[in-house]
């Protein structure tokens, strides 16, 4: 078998999280709504009706344009995109062309070492072909031998974003809608949730000798749902084309739609079937024009993304790579990391350590972002200095997470109403070692045959009996003197 | 001379003293109807007789019981004292190819003859607002596509007034009926190509195609949409201006319409003619057409009465003291045609995809096996000969392989003759015009049934008016007289963008000047025979 070198770029279409609909007054989501209860003249298509740009998908476009480096262009045009289909009502769809919102740019990919073949990790530079804005269509759906049509997704805002054929392997494709998802919600243009269709992906899939640049005929593979879908099809996919080529077949430039119950791949239409949308401009829409003072208002406080942040968390804090990658997961938990490290001045990945395990635990289980705590930075910072100082101990102090939280009570103020500072009276720790002792002969003996290992069981008596609030370390000490 | 044959302003002025009532106003128009206009058009017509042949057959959906409730309302509120609007108790039409809520909107084509709008465009909503009486909706070409409203699937189609032999033009054919038959004041048209302002000219109206932009499209169905313009149909300028101070204007819902401030184009009537620059040109006083064959290029001069009537109004104005400017070349003219059969029908095809069978309209009752086939029959059923014919054409044109040199090319040709306007209206050019003063059509309303024959003025009736269209200029048809066969002439003013207030005045003096021609008390034959 020859050495292949599959070659993919990927189509994704994103919903993004507007007020209402691209070119009418409707709300855009409507998930879980009644069929057709959340549709007006326009995005129902209609006659006599115009559509009406919602400033704010533009707005948001620039955002994404912005992140991936791509050009922004001052002048971009609308087009009509003419095809026949029950969901879409006007019988076109107003999208772009030629003249698209943005090209270029381009997102540098880390693939980690997990998904490395290599075990090492190692970096994709994937290039932006070009991003433009465009409607949705509606829904439809058999029931027997009827079929029905749900306008509700029609006029929903989206932004199309296509990469170059610059990715390698499935697991970097997958790990580009990974990254591309971190970065939608980054910047707050999309929930990105796949199951709910707000991120969509086809993916164009080749393959050539490992050794080659030349392009060969490629097939397009729709309607993969999630990034494991994804990941699954394109391997299938990859694997199709290998042996079609050992077995000296030619590939043919199919559109594949991947069945997700079955998980295979199945033939949709090859491409000589493939309509002409006889594209041309909306006369309906002005151009669409971004002055310098508009795209600096949309750019004001542009945020540090994610991957440049992930980078500075290492390189500032001396954070692990897995520690930076989990705490820049969403933009909340980075800030709420870098806000609590600077209140706290201790050692950064204390910091971190807590909020992957126990604040994580606690936000999932609460269903809440990190600034929504009440549990904030600053009370978190506290906390760890009330554990460094050995006012009260590791257990108390994951306790007390919730309670900060529950009553937004500082954490200084709950130890002290709770009485939960940390014992530490020498003479107090005695009384109840030796109390544990004499209640407890035969483990006594025991240790003092020998199995010293018991300590451990000791002291967690001992501060059973103290409520956790025996410095158990001490107790450690005075326990092993008793015990002589 | 009935109440229904004054102005609409003069009919504002005795509302307003109380002389006369809107329900009177509302009964004289509907009495004019019941003589002249004849059963309306519909889907399924018999052949009329005779006597009905005669008639003027203006009307879609008359509307009587709500324009009654509509001007007792009005009378109700003027007794009160209050202000119901400038617009206040005139019975006006409405061109069908409008929605308006819940009155069948149908286009004159079957695929929406049973479609009940939801909502109203906006021209017509403002006109409700100003207190206007809608009388009904006027029939036309079936979604505008043609020139004399022949092509309506709702028949008998409108006859022209002044002969019923003849055609009204179109294709708001049934808007200038209307009005010249005075069925109604006002009427809202569109014009696309020159579809106000030449059944204006044949029915011997005011017809006026505003700035592209200047009047909202919302509601419009849409033909040419970057074409497409609303706009009054009037039977004097200054009626013209009125309602135009209706429905000018920005519109939130048309992204296209033109955010700039609406003068009183009543106010500006009576502005100054002394020292305006009026152009004359050659490429107006004759039709440029190609020959089917070898390409090139044949031109016909227009009847010399047409030319005659337009130097005479050049007189008139030079009379005033405006200076004639004459021999201003706009050489792209004669590309007009061909650049508008080719964008028109690429935005037609594509305005059209929405009439499935599938939401609302026309779907075949036939059993149907697939969902294609429920197209397909839906709308072979559902369109005429104009839609499909238009339908062809720009599926073709804007095919992949074939819109560089079709399409793109006539996008091209549109910017040389707005080009050839800019460089006429240029204030600081060579000829720097206030107005063009034209013939609107090359001909009068030619028979019914000659629509589809060979001669070149009618093939080419559209040539005068359409490179307004392509411009997005304003343009003004009024009547210049009549012909030789007793039909009114049209003359055409064109000006730069936003000048309507200009072109309203220069057509108000004219017929000031000319108020007591013999011509203009010749009266349309339904009217002389009622």
């Amino acid at each position: 078998m020859g050495n292949y070198e599959a070659v993919i770029g990927l189509e994704t279409h994103i919903q993004l999280n507007t007020l209402t609909k691209i070119f009418c007054a409707c709300r855009a989501d409507s998930w879980e709504d009644a069929p057709n209860s959340n549709i007006c003249p326009v995005c129902s298509g209609l006659p006599g009706v115009l559509p009406v740009l919602n400033q704010s998908v533009v707005e948001k476009a620039v955002l994404l344009a912005q992140a991936v480096r791509a050009e922004i262009h001052a002048i971009s045009f609308f087009d009509r995109k003419n095809y026949f289909y029950p969901d879409l009502p006007k019988g076109y769809q107003i999208s772009q062309f030629d003249k698209p919102l943005a090209t270029g740019g381009y997102i540098e990919l880390p693939i980690p070492r997990t998904a490395d073949p290599a075990g090492k990790g190692y970096a994709r530079h994937v290039r932006i072909h070009k991003l433009h804005i465009e409607e949705d269509a509606g829904k439809t759906r058999r029931q027997g031998e009827r079929r029905l049509v749900d306008f509700n997704r029609c006029g929903v805002p989206l932004v199309e974003m296509v990469t170059e054929p610059d990715l390698r392997s499935a697991e970097e494709a997958a790990q580009y809608v990974i990254r591309l998802r971190q970065l939608l919600r980054w910047l707050g243009i999309s929930e990105a949730d796949m199951e709910k269709g707000n991120l969509r992906c086809d993916a164009n899939v080749s393959i050539r000798p490992a050794d080659s640049l030349v392009l060969n005929e490629k097939t397009e593979i729709k309607n993969v749902n999630s990034i494991d879908s994804l990941r699954e099809a394109v391997r299938k996919e990859i694997d199709r084309q290998t042996r079609q080529v050992e077995a000296g077949k030619v590939i043919q430039a199919w559109t594949l739609e991947w069945d997700e119950d079955a998980g295979v791949l199945r033939k949709m239409r090859s491409k000589e079937s493939e309509a002409d949308y006889r594209y041309f401009r909306e006369p309906d829409l002005l151009s669409l024009e971004i002055s310098p003072q508009w795209k600096e208002r949309i750019l004001k406080g542009f945020p540090e993304l994610p991957l440049d942040r992930r980078q500075r968390l290492m390189a500032q804090y001396r954070l692990p790579e897995y520690d930076a990658d989990i705490l820049t997961l969403e933009r909340g938990l980075a800030d709420y990391f870098e806000a609590t490290a600077a209140a706290y001045g201790g050692d950064p990945k204390k910091v971190s350590n807590w909020l992957m395990n126990d604040v994580a635990r606690l936000l999932s289980e609460l269903d809440l972002q990190p600034a929504e705590l009440r549990l904030t930075p600053v009370f978190l910072a506290q906390l760890l200095k009330l554990v460094d100082s050995g006012t009260i101990n590791i257990t108390t102090g994951k306790a007390l997470l919730q309670t900060v939280h529950d009553s937004g009570k500082a954490p200084q103020v709950l130890v002290q109403e709770g009485g939960l500072a940390q014992v530490k009276d020498d003479a107090a720790i005695r009384e109840v070692c030796l109390r544990v002792i004499a209640q407890h002969p035969d483990e006594v003996d025991a240790y003092r045959g020998g199995k010293h290992t018991l300590i451990g069981w000791f002291v967690g008596q001992v501060m059973r009996e103290t409520g956790g609030k025996a410095d158990a370390k001490q107790a450690g000490t005075v326990l092993s003197e008793l015990l002589q | 001379m009935e109440i229904c044959d004054l102005t609409a302003l003069e009919i504002s002025r005795r509302l307003r003293s109380r002389e006369i009532s809107a329900l009177e106003v509302l009964e004289s128009c509907l009495a004019r109807v019941r003589q002249v206009d004849g059963q309306p058009g519909s889907l399924d017509s018999g052949a009329g007789d005779n006597e009905d042949a005669r008639k003027v057959h203006a009307f879609i959906t008359l509307m009587e019981d709500a324009a009654c409730s509509q001007a007792l309302a009005l009378d109700k509120e003027l007794a009160t004292g209050g202000d119901p609007g400038p617009l206040a108790g005139i019975p006006i039409t409405v061109k069908d190819i409008f929605c308006v809520r819940d009155t069948p909107s149908t286009a004159a084509s079957r695929i929406l003859s049973s479609f009940h709008a939801p909502y109203s465009a906006t021209p017509v909503e403002r006109m409700l607002k100003a207190g206007a009486v809608l009388l009904g909706k006027v029939n036309l070409d079936e979604f505008t596509y043609g020139s004399s409203s022949e092509s309506s699937a709702f028949q008998p189609s409108p006859r022209n007034p002044w002969d019923p032999s003849r055609v009204p033009g179109g294709s708001s054919g049934g808007s200038a009926a209307s009005v010249a038959a005075g069925e109604a004041y006002l009427s809202l048209g569109t014009d696309t190509a020159g579809s106000i302002r030449q059944p204006a000219a044949f029915c011997g109206v005011v017809g006026m195609k505003p700035t592209y932009g200047r009047v909202s499209r919302y509601g419009l169905i849409a033909f040419g949409s970057s074409l497409d313009c609303p706009g009054p149909l009037a039977r004097s300028a200054a009626d013209a201006a009125l309602m135009m101070n209706a429905i000018a204007g920005v519109d939130a819902r048309d992204a296209t319409s033109a955010n700039v401030p609406v003068p009183d184009y009543l106010a500006a009537l009576q502005g100054r003619i002394e020292g305006m620059r009026i152009g004359l040109s050659p490429d107006y006083f004759q039709i440029t057409f190609p020959d089917a064959e070898s390409g090139a290029y044949n031109q016909q001069a227009l009847p010399a009465e047409m030319e005659a009537a337009v130097l005479r109004a050049a007189e008139i104005y030079r009379g005033m003291g405006a200076q004639i400017i004459p021999d201003v070349p706009l050489p792209n003219t004669r590309y007009g045609i061909p650049a508008y059969f080719v964008i028109s029908r690429v935005e037609a095809a594509s305005n059209l995809h929405r009439y499935d069978g599938v939401k609302y309209g026309y779907r075949t009752p036939q059993p149907v096996s697939e969902l294609k086939e429920l197209y397909r029959r839906s709308r072979a059923e559902g369109f005429g000969l104009q839609p499909k014919l238009r339908i062809l054409m720009g599926m073709y044109v804007s095919a992949a392989q074939y819109s560089e040199q079709y399409y793109h090319r006539a996008l091209r040709v549109r910017t040389l003759i707005r080009g050839d306007f800019e460089e006429a209206f240029d204030p600081h050019g060579k000829y720097r015009l206030d107005a063009l003063l034209t013939p609107t059509t090359p001909s009068t309303a030619f028979p019914m049934g000659d629509v589809y024959g060979d001669s070149v003025l009618m093939q080419y009736a559209d040539q005068l008016t359409v490179p307004a269209n392509h411009a997005g200029i304003p343009g003004i048809s009024f009547p210049g007289g009549i012909a030789a066969d007793g039909l009114p002439l049209g003359i055409q003013l064109l000006g730069p963008d936003f000048s309507e207030d200009i072109l309203l005045r220069l057509a108000h003096a004219y017929e000031q000047a000319s108020a007591d021609a013999d011509w203009r008390a010749v009266r349309p034959k339904v009217l002389k025979e009622a």
